[in-house]
C-alpha cells in the first residue's frame, strides 16, 4: 500500500508541476524559517545549562525599597557565602565572585611578555560549584592559596605558549583598583578550559577574593556589596519557603538605614529572565524567544495554508480517484493515510530544500544574531528536524486528507465537485489570514526600523560624534600628563574623563536632601561622575553657572544639576546653594540642559553630576575626518605611557548603537521574516489565481465571445483577490497598531504611530498581490476562447 | 441473490423533492444476467448505485444474499462491496496516475491479497482480456475499447459474485462494444451474476431478462431466455 501511495504521490507531483513547485517553495521557506528560529531558540535555552549542579544552582538577589520604588540588586557581601552555608540546612554549598564594579583589572607580566585579560575574584570553592573544566591542577585545591592564579588555556598559551608547563610559574600582576595601583606576585595553580560560548560568565583568569578584600576593607564587610553570591541548594528545597527564610538575612548581619529583602533566582534562568522592575521579574531575552517562536509558527502556518488551499481548491482533480478507490473497497482510513503520506512526502522533500537553505544562509544568520550556530545534525538537531516534519505534515496534510476522503463515490463518479459553503469561506478566510499576517509584519518592520533610526539620530542633549573612548592604562603614574599630551594634538578638540559607564547610565546615588526638603526624606538620583573637560567634550549645554574647571580647583563637594533636577527641587537662584548628602554639603555650581543619561528606554530623569578628579574612562573629541592621523598620534602617546600594552579604543557613537543591539537585531530579523511571509503568501495567491483562471476558463471564453474586453476580464478575476487583501488590511491595522504601541511602550522616547505606516503596508501588500494575480488573470484573459470551450 | 422490496429514494433540494425510486420491487437470482432500461432520469443509475452499496435507499428493503443491507454503515458496506461486487462504468473510471497493471491490481490490494498472488491473478485476467501487452501503459495511452477491457479486468479480478455495469458500451464504437458484451457473456456463463443498465436495445438482448423503468417504477419485465 505504501509503495502505491508513494507511486501515486510522485506521479501527481510530476503531473501537477506548478502546484508541486509552489508547495515546495512555500513549505521549504516556512520550514527553513522554523529551522533557523529553532536553532536560535535552542542555543538561547542552553545558556548556562552545562553546569553539573545547574538544577540546584541559584543566585542571591536583594530588593531595596526607596521612595516607593523597589530596586533589585545582584550585589551581596563576600561574607554571605560562608555564613549562609552554615546557618541554612538547605544550602549545600555557596560561592561568590566579585560584583561587576569590582572586576579585577591589570596586566600580567612574564619576562617581557605583558598580557591583559578579563578576570574574576572568587572564593576558593568556585570551581567546585561551577563546572568550568580544570584541565591542569586539582579543582578543589587551585584557589587554596591567596596568591594562586588559575588561568584559561588561551591565556596560558598567550603567556607561556603552552598550557602544560604553566603550573608553578610565577607572574607579576600589576593591578589597578579604585584608589590606585598595586603589584602582586602570583603563582599559576591551575589551567581551565576557556568558558564555552553558552556561558554567561566569560573570564580568562580567576584570583583569590582575599586579594580584593585586602585592598579594600569594605569588600570584607557586611555593608560592602562587593560580591555576587551563588548557592547550591539541596534538591528537595522549596524555593518560596527558602526565600521567606532568607528575606531578612542581610538585615540581621548589619546595621543601616536601608533594608534589604533577599531572595534567590535560578542561575540558569537569569540569562533569559534578567530584568527586575519594582521587585518583580519582567521581560528579558525570553520576550524575544517567545516573539520569534510565534513568528516561526505563524510563518509555518502561512506555508501550510498554501498547501491546504491549493490541495482543496484542486480537489476536483482527485475526485475520480477517490470515487473509484472507494467503489473498489478502499476504506476512508486508507485514503486518509494515502493523502497524509502524500503531504508528508512533500514535507520531507521541502525539509531537504529547507536544510540546504539553512546551510547556505547560516553564516548570514549567525552574523545577524551574533551567534555561532552550526548545522551538525546532532541528536538535538535531528529531534528538531523530525518534530518539524511531523508537525508540518500533520498541519498541512490533515485537513485535505480528511476532506478528500470524505467525498461520496456516487457524487464524485458523476463528475460533480462536492462543495460546501463553509469551505468556500474557509479558503477565502485562510487567504485573508495570510495577508493579515503579512500586513502586520510589514507595519511592524516599518515601525521597528523607524524607531531604531529615531534612537540613532535623536538629539540626546550631548554630542557623541567623533568622540573616542578608551580606558586609561593601569600603570600610569601621572594621568594628567597623558591627558595634556593628548590635548596638544592639533586635531584633538577637547579631552575629558568620566567614571563608570556613561552610555549605560548606571550611576545612582542616594541620600540627598535639598533646601526646603524634609531632612528625613532622602532621595536617590541618577548621578554620573565626571571630571574636568567631560561636559565640554560631550558638547553639553551649561545654562546657568559654570562647568567643572581647574581654575576653580573643584573638589568632591561640587555638583551640577540638570534642568529636571532643578525643576524637581524648585530652587530659585540655585547656583551656590547647598545639597546635603549625609553630613557633607555639596555645592551647586551649574545647571546643565537636560540630556539623555543611559539609553532611550528610559525618560530623562532629575540628575546630579558629581565631580571626580580622576576617572578611568577617557573621552577625546577629535576634528571630523581626521580619525586616521589622530588615532595614530593618540596611540603613540598611549604606548609611551603604557609600553607594551595595546591601545584599545572605541568610538562613542558605535558604543551608543550597541545599547540598542537587541532592537537592531529585531529590526534585521523582522525584515527577513516579513519578506519571507509576504513571499510565501503571494506564492499561495499565485497558486489560487492560476487555479481560479483554470476553473473559470469556460466562463472567460464565453464572456470573451459575448464581447468582454481583456481588461474587463482581468478586473473581474482580480477584484475577488483585491477584496480579500482589502479585508485583510482592515483586520491587520488594529492588530498592528496594538502590537506596535505595546512594543513602543518599552521606550522612554518613541516615534508616533503615523497613519501612513498602515497605508504603506496595505499598499505594498496590495501591489504585490495584484502583480501576482494580475499576471495569471492576464494570461487567462488573453487565451483563445475557442480552445477553452472545446476543452469543456 | 438480490431481493428488493418497495425501494424508495428521494433527492431533495431547497425547493423541490424529486422521487428517483418509487416503491420499486424486483428480484435477481444467482447467475442471472439482467438488463435495466428506461429513459434518462428514470432512476436506473440510482438503482445501480444502491445495489452496488454506493448509496443508501430512503425506504423499503434491500437484501443481499438473504441479508438486509439497507441499514449497513459505510464500513460494512465497503467490506461487502469489495468482496462481492465488481463495477464497469460507461466512462471506464480508470485512475490516470496508475498503469494498466496497477489499476487492475488495486481491488486485490484492498482485499489484502499477497503481492505474489496479486501478480499471478492480475496477469491471468489481463491475458484473458487480451490486454497483457499493454500492462505498463497508462489509461490515456489506450483506446476506449482497451480502457473498457481494463475496467472489466479490474471488475472481475477479485472474482465477484455480482458485476454491475452502467452503460458499459456507451462510450465505445460498435465493434469494441460487441467485444465488451462478449466478455460480459463469458463472465455470466462462468457463473457471475450481472446487472447492466443500458440505453441500447442491442446490448439488452444479450441479457436473460429486461426490466423497463419509468419515473422510478418498474413498468414491464421481459424474459428473453
Amino acid at each position: 500500500m505504501f509503495k502505491y501511495n508513494l507511486k501515486i504521490a510522485f506521479r501527481n507531483f510530476k503531473k501537477y508541476k506548478s502546484s508541486f513547485v509552489i508547495n515546495i517553495i512555500g513549505l521549504s521557506a516556512g520550514i527553513a524559517c522554523v529551522l533557523f528560529i529553532s536553532l536560535w531558540v535552542h542555543d538561547e535555552m542552553r545558556v548556562d545549562k552545562f553546569h553539573e549542579k545547574e538544577k540546584q544552582l541559584y543566585q542571591v538577589l536583594s530588593n531595596m525599597t526607596l521612595n516607593d520604588e523597589t530596586k533589585t540588586f545582584v550585589g551581596s557581601p563576600f561574607l554571605l557565602a560562608d555564613d549562609i552555608t552554615k546557618e541554612f540546612p538547605e544550602v549545600e554549598a555557596a560561592t561568590a565572585i566579585n560584583a561587576d564594579f569590582a572586576t579585577p583589572e591589570g596586566v600580567f607580566t612574564h619576562g617581557d611578555n605583558n598580557q591583559t585579560a578579563k578576570g574574576l575574584f572568587a572564593l576558593p570553592n568556585f570551581f567546585e560549584v561551577f563546572s568550568f573544566d580544570v584541565l591542569v591542577g586539582d579543582q578543589n585545591q587551585v584557589l587554596q592559596n591567596k596568591y594562586n592564579l588559575v588561568i584559561s588555556e588561551e591565556l596560558a598559551k598567550r603567556l607561556f605558549k603552552t598550557k602544560e608547563n604553566a603550573i608553578g610559574k610565577t607572574l607579576n600582576w600589576n593591578y589597578k583598583w579604585t584608589d590606585g595601583n598595586g603589584e602582586e606576585t602570583l603563582v599559576v595553580s591551575g589551567v581551565f578550559k576557556t568558558p564555552p560560548a553558552h556561558s554567561t560568565m566569560k573570564f580568562d583568569y580567576v584570583v583569590h577574593s582575599e586579594l580584593l578584600i585586602d585592598s579594600d576593607r569594605w569588600a570584607g564587610d557586611w555593608s560592602g556589596h562587593y560580591a555576587k553570591s551563588y548557592l547550591v541548594l539541596k534538591e528537595d528545597t522549596n524555593i518560596s519557603n527558602f526565600n521567606q527564610k532568607i528575606a531578612n538575612y542581610l538585615n540581621t548581619k548589619r546595621d543601616g538605614k536601608f533594608k534589604f529583602t533577599s531572595f534567590v533566582q535560578k542561575f540558569s534562568d537569569r540569562y533569559l529572565n534578567l530584568p527586575y522592575e519594582n521587585g518583580v521579574q519582567v521581560g528579558g531575552r525570553i520576550v524575544y524567544v517567545r516573539l520569534f517562536i510565534s513568528i516561526a509558527l505563524i510563518t509555518l502556518l502561512i506555508a501550510c495554508i498554501n498547501f491546504i488551499n491549493l490541495t482543496t481548491a484542486q480537489a476536483s482533480r482527485k475526485m475520480k480517484e477517490v470515487g473509484v478507490k472507494k467503489t473498489l473497497g478502499a476504506s476512508r482510513r486508507s485514503l486518509v493515510y494515502q493523502y497524509m503520506s502524500e503531504a508528508l512526502i512533500l514535507v520531507i522533500l521541502s525539509t531537504g530544500v529547507a536544510l540546504l537553505l539553512v546551510f547556505l544562509f547560516l553564516p548570514k544568520f549567525n552574523a545577524i544574531t551574533d551567534k555561532n550556530i552550526l548545522l551538525n545534525f546532532g541528536s538535538n538537531q535531528l529531534f528538531i528536524i523530525t518534530l518539524i516534519i511531523i508537525v508540518t505534515g500533520f498541519l498541512a496534510g490533515s485537513y485535505p486528507a480528511f476532506r478528500l476522503s470524505s467525498f461520496k463515490p456516487v457524487t464524485t463518479l458523476k463528475g460533480e465537485t462536492p462543495k460546501t459553503v463553509w469551505e468556500f469561506f474557509l479558503r477565502k478566510g485562510l487567504v485573508v489570514f495570510q495577508f493579515t499576517i503579512s500586513i502586520v509584519f510589514i507595519i511592524s518592520i516599518l515601525v521597528v526600523n523607524k524607531q531604531v533610526k529615531y534612537m540613532q539620530t535623536k538629539n540626546l542633549g550631548y554630542n557623541k560624534e567623533n568622540v573616542i573612548q578608551f580606558e586609561i592604562g593601569s600603570n600610569i603614574e601621572n594621568p594628567e600628563t597623558l591627558l595634556n599630551e593628548l590635548k596638544n594634538i592639533t586635531t584633538v578638540q577637547s579631552v575629558g574623563f568620566t567614571n563608570g559607564e556613561f552610555l549605560e547610565g548606571t550611576d545612582n546615588n542616594g541620600g540627598w536632601i535639598w533646601p526646603g526638603k524634609d531632612s528625613e526624606d532622602y532621595r536617590s538620583f541618577q548621578a554620573p561622575r565626571m571630571g574636568y573637560g567631560a561636559i565640554e567634550t560631550l558638547g553639553m549645554n551649561i545654562i546657568a553657572g559654570r562647568s567643572f574647571s581647574k581654575e576653580f580647583n573643584d573638589n568632591y563637594n561640587k555638583i551640577i544639576l540638570n534642568e529636571s533636577a532643578l525643576k524637581l527641587m524648585s530652587l530659585e537662584n540655585p547656583i551656590g546653594q547647598m545639597l546635603k548628602k549625609g553630613e557633607a554639603q555639596q555645592e551647586i555650581i551649574g545647571i546643565v540642559e537636560d540630556f539623555q543619561y543611559g539609553s532611550l528606554h528610559k525618560k530623562i530623569e532629575p540628575l546630579v553630576i558629581r565631580f571626580r578628579s580622576y576617572g578611568n574612562n577617557i573621552l577625546v573629541k577629535i576634528a571630523p575626518g581626521t580619525e586616521r592621523e589622530t588615532l595614530s598620534k593618540m596611540e603613540s602617546i598611549y604606548t609611551k605611557f603604557n609600553p607594551g600594552y595595546p591601545f584599545d579604543y572605541s568610538f562613542m557613537d558605535s558604543n551608543y548603537n550597541k545599547l540598542y543591539a537587541a532592537e537592531i537585531k529585531v529590526a534585521n530579523l523582522s525584515d527577513f521574516f516579513a519578506i519571507l511571509a509576504i513571499i510565501i503568501s503571494s506564492l499561495g495567491l499565485f497558486g489560487l489565481a492560476t487555479f481560479t483562471a483554470e476553473r473559470r476558463a469556460k466562463e472567460i471564453g464565453i464572456r470573451k465571445i459575448l464581447g468582454s474586453s481583456v481588461l474587463g476580464i482581468v478586473k473581474m478575476l482580480s477584484s475577488e483577490f483585491a477584496k480579500m487583501v482589502g479585508f485583510a488590511a482592515l483586520i491587520a491595522f488594529p492588530i498592528g497598531y496594538w502590537l506596535c504601541s505595546k512594543w513602543l511602550d518599552n521606550f522612554g522616547y518613541a516615534i508616533e504611530l503615523k497613519w501612513w505606516f498602515f497605508g504603506l503596508a496595505g499598499c505594498i501588500t496590495m501591489l504585490v498581490a495584484m502583480i501576482t494575480v494580475g499576471l495569471q488573470c492576464y494570461r487567462a484573459a488573453t487565451a483563445n476562447p475557442i480552445h477553452a470551450i472545446k476543452t469543456e | 441473490m438480490i431481493q428488493i422490496t418497495d425501494l424508495e429514494k428521494f433527492y431533495k433540494t431547497e425547493e423541490v423533492q424529486t422521487i428517483a425510486l418509487n416503491k420499486l420491487s424486483f428480484e435477481v437470482k444467482n447467475g442471472e444476467f439482467v438488463a435495466i432500461m428506461g429513459p434518462s432520469g428514470c432512476g436506473k443509475s440510482t438503482l445501480l448505485n444502491i445495489i452496488g452499496l454506493l448509496d443508501d435507499p430512503d425506504g423499503g428493503s434491500f437484501q443481499f444474499n438473504g441479508e438486509e443491507v439497507s441499514n449497513y454503515n459505510e464500513r460494512k458496506r465497503s467490506e461487502l462491496r469489495k468482496h462481492n461486487v465488481g463495477f464497469v462504468f460507461q466512462s471506464f473510471n480508470l485512475i490516470d496516475e496508475l498503469t494498466v497493471f496497477e489499476n487492475v491490481e488495486l481491488p486485490l490490494i484492498y482485499t489484502g491479497v499477497k503481492p505474489a498472488e496479486r501478480k499471478k491473478r492480475v496477469e491471468e485476467v489481463l491475458e484473458k482480456m487480451q490486454i497483457m501487452h499493454r500492462r505498463n501503459h497508462f489509461p490515456q495511452q489506450l483506446s476506449g475499447g482497451q480502457q473498457q477491457r481494463v475496467a472489466v479486468a479490474r471488475a472481475v479480478v477479485n472474482n465477484p459474485k455480482l458485476i454491475l455495469a452502467d452503460e458499459p458500451t456507451g462510450n465505445l464504437d460498435s465493434t469494441n462494444g460487441n467485444e465488451v458484451m462478449d466478455l460480459l457473456i463469458d463472465l455470466n456463463e462462468a457463473g457471475t451474476t450481472i446487472i447492466m443498465v443500458t440505453h441500447s436495445e442491442h446490448d439488452a438482448k444479450y441479457s436473460h431478462r429486461i426490466i423497463r423503468m419509468l419515473d422510478g417504477q418498474k413498468v414491464t419485465e421481459n424474459i428473453l431466455v
